[in-house]
């Protein structure tokens, strides 16, 4: 038997998904081994092996999600670097944009990276360009000999080199990159023109420091990975998958390590893709609820929502990502009271230690889990799928004495309240992501993935206006899933400032044809012949410093400029005639590998679904309790109901349908 | 009552409501003081014109719109609006701050009675005057400032007053900009009216204005507890503004006593400065902008904020003084003295929180404006705002070039700046040195120097901490005084005096080097590994 596998490494379980060539698809969770992460993978090849008959030499595709990158940067454990910029500049990456995020606090701290590179390991080199790529100071190459002198003096294992205007011309960081190799070849190096060719200093001079900063990393990591590989007999190379959502080989996210930043995220945005696609919905939105947080994300026209200045630890990492935004919100928050008495739900999490009251593991802080419990949502007998029995009497009791009594109601009454307060900050949330981003969230599914999302999808769904909610099969290992249904993709961009007044579209089709070129050479690489190409040009207002990304269908000023105006319209709420220009110009390539949703499997519709009283916001009622596997394929399960897996309960609502759809999942309905 | 669940979920709401009209104002304004300087903000009130929920991206914002609402409703009497009217002005003396800031209110109307505003607020790049940028340092009179706009319909039952706009468009150098930016305030107060309409649907027009009230009351309950927790007294600090762009060799004096007791703030400002002939001089609302902004600071900054945190507060503005001119006294550059009132406030109680209040930040946030023609014709307005060190506290430095106090304004790219003007940036650096010493030193000024590639350039230089530095606490030291010069082409070099309005030629060059931030505590108390990575960093 022949297979693929996707490997997603999470802080506390690796992911594993298999796909055997008879189309069967196998699951597992391994423990994350935080030393050394590369053990979780070489144990999932071991039990694909073991389990799933599956022998390393017979893996035809082996993928992979990771948080080495992120970790790198959270933990400070990336390489000492040293930064190279134009005269006068070399502070840039300190001073930053001068702004602070915690407005209030009087005592401040640092808003930039200077960890990646103090003062010491910033060396300025004579050379100058104009706002219009042309050299208005020779590079020189003596003090480029001398920066980098000084650098290596100080044993650093990567340089960053971020010249003013080198997107516009990057002959002066490419040569500072031959003088580097030519006298230490083993020195890494980024440079700015190649990492992140747009305009800004500070934001590309930190996405290039944290280039440099994680290449060491990075490069250990997948060398060690690789050769694990290599020695259990796999044959196959290693792909990785891309922050924006699309794989690429080892070989090349060693060269731009930068793009690894969300890789775990984006392969839960691809499952969700993937999920709401085989379920026939191109528009929906995803939320992810775990213990202490909710992670919100967009997918219109079958593709997920990118945004081209992405964050890591706070900071700006501008390479394209997937457009996730996390909130403080999840299973674990807690419920409290302020001096007001107004009954607030987080941002304050029990997490996974103590956990909920009803854990029995002596937290006494009452959380939205625990209100569940309350609730009837949760049987305290059949918690992840039985592995674990909650203790309901200790959630009462914390509701009772932390809620309730102070705010003279019942425990009941306290615990839908907490309920109600955590939907309505999270509805919030998304309502103002998706519109934000100019989508309405009226046309759109929702798709609830964690544990704890299926528990809340009918309520954020009334709020938000929502008619349909899909829920996969395995809400708790899309990531995994993601990986083996993701393209293989490539991007280039490069810096086009043009107005569209001036525009000539000979000159954009040699540009775009130049971008096609690399992106041809990166597919290639990979062994991908045949590619969906898509051009894109970001585009603004004159005057304007926010741009919007169009999708390119001519290379006529004319065209470009109508559909600017109907996405500035969507986006914005209205446009004007004023004049526009281009700003940057990006090419994507990608090659779909194939889907990974699973067959919906013949259930084997054992037993009659059980009631339970709980109690929602209109009062007690009888809910209908099904065990997910037992739903017959053509039954229709009517709200009030309980839908019960081993991995999330999901909760109906009344006015809300179910039944099972394609691709294995759920399909919920509102009819009221 | 209604119950507590409820008010909360609308808490929710109405804050979700202001988020995403700051979310729309921001995202659809075109200048770059609003889309890099966030100088902008949106906000739900009530029916008799308190605010309800405010988003609010920079703290001078804080309270600002409510005078403004208090005028339209006088003006406009709530039984004749339409739904689809909108109002807007920028007179300081009619309710406004200053000339830039142009407010957009529009009636929310459910049932046929008002039962709330949306409002917004945005920092224009533009509006006339006798400079570009509208900020002139050597204004005398108001009317210098710009164009000034009483309380009047800009769309009367939705039909958008056609008058206005031309003469908007005629007084201002970029009419396609400012009306950019005004119609994102349009799009924004809509959004608000829309969304409110729906919660009434849902709540029911007398159950949501009560809890409107309870909300306000929440929040001044919080307030008065929070307050209580400062030990009772009255605290005075003294500081001084360099001089009022005019009158150079006059300093200005900021003068604050705080009385903070029963759950009260009470702040006298007896002992500042008569006003002055500059435009430094500041309108009631900036004070209280000022106010709110340290009491958020010294409070606790989760509680909500509505007009219920600003009921504990009082002020006594002596009238004719700086802080409640009279009119036409010129008040456009009123930014740097709510800064400094904002954190004269703060360090008047530096004695009784010494764990919570740090040594003073420079606070100096130094505006610059060029206005020109480009070499193919066309005008260009651009401007920087350029910030200071921050100051040391009992545990850590100053941070090096950030935003301190009332304000939060980014820089400017010296990318984005020579893409689209004929200036060009030499030098973006720390300066070495400029935080004051001590067992924690202050964060270091930044060094800037622009060099303009045409001319006839009109520049504005508007700094502060030239003559006063931020004193150091507890026995450490000054932050260093800002500097500025003009290199001209010639090779002459003149001294900036914190204030100037002058005209720059090809190859003259503007250095600026910003104030640091002060010290705590006693240089000798210095951790030794501290000062030798300063030394190795290039920061000492």
């Amino acid at each position: 038997m022949r297979g693929e596998i996707g490997v997603d490494i999470g802080g506390t379980f690796t992911d594993v998904v298999c796909r055997l060539d008879d189309g069967t698809v196998r699951i597992a969770k391994l423990p994350t081994t935080s030393g050394d992460p590369s053990r979780a993978v070489l144990a999932a090849l071991q039990m694909a092996e073991r389990e799933w008959h599956l022998a390393p030499a017979d893996i035809t595709r082996f993928v992979h999600g990771t948080t080495v990158a992120t970790n790198a940067v959270l933990e400070r454990k990336g390489a000492r670097i040293g930064l190279i910029t134009t005269e006068g500049f070399r502070d840039v990456l300190e001073i930053g944009r001068q702004m602070r995020h915690q407005m209030y606090d009087l005592v401040l701290q640092p808003e930039t990276p200077v960890f990646l590179a103090p003062g010491r390991f910033r060396k300025e080199v004579t050379e100058r360009l104009d706002a219009h790529g042309n050299t208005l100071t020779a590079l020189d190459e003596a003090s480029v000999l001398r920066a980098v002198a000084e650098l290596t003096a100080l044993d650093v294992r990567a340089i960053a080199v971020c010249l003013l205007f080198s997107f516009l011309d990057p002959t002066h960081e490419r040569r500072i990159r031959e003088l580097i190799q030519q006298r230490h070849p083993t020195l890494m190096v980024s440079l700015s023109s190649d990492v992140d060719p747009a305009f800004r200093e500070y934001e590309r001079t930190c996405v290039t420091a944290f280039d440099a900063y994680i290449k060491p990393v990075v490069a250990d990591y997948l060398a060690n990975l690789e050769q694990g590989l290599a020695a259990a007999g796999v044959t196959v190379p290693l792909q990785m998958m891309q922050s924006r959502g699309g794989l690429m080989s080892a070989s090349v996210a060693r060269q731009r390590p930068v793009r690894l930043f969300l890789s775990g995220p984006a392969g839960g945005v691809v499952g969700g893709m993937e999920a709401a696609r085989a379920a026939g919905f191109e528009n929906v939105i995803t939320v992810d609820i775990g213990g202490t947080s909710c992670d919100i994300a967009l997918i219109t026209d079958a593709a997920p929502l990118l945004r081209n200045e992405g964050e890591i630890d706070g900071y700006p990492v501008r390479v394209p990502m997937v457009d996730v935004t996390a909130i403080g919100s999840g299973g674990g928050s807690i419920a409290w009271i302020d001096g007001a008495g107004s009954l607030k739900v987080g941002p304050l999490s029990a997490g996974a230690n103590p956990g909920p009251a009803c854990y029995g593991r002596g937290g006494a802080s009452p959380t939205v889990t625990d209100a569940s419990v309350v609730l009837g949502f949760i049987d305290p007998a059949n918690f992840a799928g039985g592995t674990m029995r909650l203790q309901p009497e200790r959630a009462f009791e914390a509701i009772d004495r932390v809620i309730a009594r102070p705010l003279g109601m019942t425990v009941e009454q306290a615990a839908i309240g907490i309920h109600r307060v955590l939907n309505a900050q999270m509805a919030e949330a998304i309502r103002l992501v998706s519109i934000g981003r100019g989508i309405d969230p009226r046309g759109y599914a929702l798709l609830p993935l964690g544990g704890g999302g299926p528990m809340h999808a009918c309520a954020l769904a009334d709020d938000l206006g929502i008619m349909s909610i899909v829920v996969p099969a395995h809400p708790g290992v899309l990531s995994a899933s993601g990986l083996l249904g993701a393209p293989v993709a490539h991007e280039v961009a490069t810096a086009f400032p043009c107005p569209l007044a001036t525009l000539d579209p000979t000159a954009l089709a040699d540009a775009l044809r130049a971008l096609d070129e690399q992106c041809h050479t990166l597919m290639r690489r990979e062994g991908i012949a045949d590619a969906e190409v898509a051009h894109f040009a970001d585009v603004c207002y004159i005057g304007q410093s926010y741009h919007l990304q169009v999708k390119l269908t001519a290379s006529d000023a004319a065209t470009i400029y109508a559909a600017f105006l109907a996405a500035h319209a969507q986006v914005y709420g209205h446009s004007t005639s004023a004049p526009a220009t281009i700003v940057n110009l990006r090419t994507v390539h990608q090659a779909f590998m194939g889907s990974v949703a699973t067959q919906a499997s013949a259930a084997p519709a054992t037993g009659a679904p059980g009631t339970r009283a709980i109690r929602i916001a209109s009062g007690p009622v009888q809910a209908t309790i099904w065990q997910r596997g037992s739903i017959p394929p053509d039954t229709i399960v009517a709200g009030p109901a309980i839908i019960e897996q081993a991995d999330t309960t999901i909760l109906m609502e009344p006015g809300w349908t179910a039944r099972r759809t394609a691709g294995d999942a759920l399909l919920l309905e509102r009819h009221a | 009552m209604t119950d507590p669940i409820t008010i909360e979920v609308t808490r929710h709401k109405l804050e979700g409501i202001a988020n995403e009209m700051q979310s729309t104002l921001l995202r659809s304004s075109f200048s770059p003081i609003v889309k890099e300087g966030l100088d902008a903000s949106a906000g739900l009130f009530t029916a008799d014109g308190q605010t309800l929920a405010q988003a609010c991206a920079i703290p001078i914002h804080l309270a600002t719109l409510i005078p403004v609402l208090q005028r339209i409703i006088h003006d406009f009497p709530p039984d004749r609006m339409h739904p689809e009217d909108t109002f807007l002005l920028n007179d300081p003396y009619a309710g406004g701050t200053h000339l830039p800031d142009i407010a957009i209110v529009q009636p929310i109307i459910v049932n046929g009675q008002v039962m709330a505003f949306s409002a917004a607020m945005t920092h224009h790049q533009d509006m006339g005057g006798m400079s570009a940028g509208s900020v002139p340092t050597n204004a005398t009179e108001i009317y210098q400032e710009g164009l000034r706009l009483p309380p009047l319909k800009l769309r009367d039952a939705g039909v958008e007053n056609a008058t206005l706009v031309r003469i908007i468009r005629q007084n201002v150098r970029i009419p396609d900009t400012v009306m950019g930016d005004i119609n994102a305030q349009v799009a924004a107060c809509k959004i608000g009216a829309r969304r409110v309409t729906e919660l009434a649907g849902k709540f029911g027009h007398n159950a949501l204005t009560a809890i409107f009230d309870e909300l306000l009351t929440r929040s001044e309950v919080m307030t008065r507890q929070a307050l209580q927790r400062i030990p009772a007294g009255t605290y005075r600090y003294v500081d001084y503004l360099d001089n009022d762009g005019i009158d150079l060799e006059q300093p200005i004096r900021i003068a604050v006593a705080v009385t903070v007791g029963g759950g009260r703030i009470h702040i006298d400002f007896t002992g500042t400065s008569d006003q002055v002939r500059g435009p430094l001089n500041c309108v009631p609302s900036g004070s209280l902008a000022a106010a709110c902004f340290a009491i958020r600071a010294l409070t606790d900054p989760a509680i909500p904020t509505n007009a219920g945190c600003f009921r504990p507060i009082s002020l006594h503005l002596p009238d004719g003084s700086l802080v409640n001119p009279r009119e036409p006294a010129p008040v456009n550059a009123r930014t740097s003295t709510i800064k400094r009132i904002a954190s004269s406030i703060v360090a008047a109680l530096a004695d009784v929180l010494p764990d919570r209040v740090p040594a003073p930040s420079a606070g100096e946030m130094l505006m610059l404006a060029f206005g020109g023609r480009h070499p193919d014709g066309g005008n260009f307005v651009t401007g920087d705002l350029v910030a200071s060190g921050s100051g040391a506290s009992a545990t850590s430095d100053g941070v090096g070039v950030i935003e301190t106090d009332a304000t939060n304004c980014m820089n400017l790219p010296a990318e984005a700046m020579e893409m689209a003007t004929p200036i060009r940036l030499h030098r973006v650096a720390l300066r070495a040195g400029s935080g004051g010493n001590g067992r924690f030193r202050g964060g270091a000024g930044t060094i800037r120097e622009y060099e303009v590639l045409v001319d006839n350039v009109t520049f504005t230089h508007r700094g502060e901490r030239h003559y006063s530095a931020a004193r150091g606490v507890f026995g450490g030291g000054d932050g260093a005084r800002a500097e500025s010069v003009i290199a001209r082409a010639d090779g002459t070099e003149q001294i900036i005096p914190s204030k100037i309005v002058t005209r720059l030629m090809r190859g003259d060059r503007v250095i600026v080097k910003t104030a640091g931030g002060a010290g705590y505590g006693d240089q000798a108390m210095r951790d030794p590994a501290r000062t030798a990575a300063d030394a190795a960093d290039g920061v000492i």
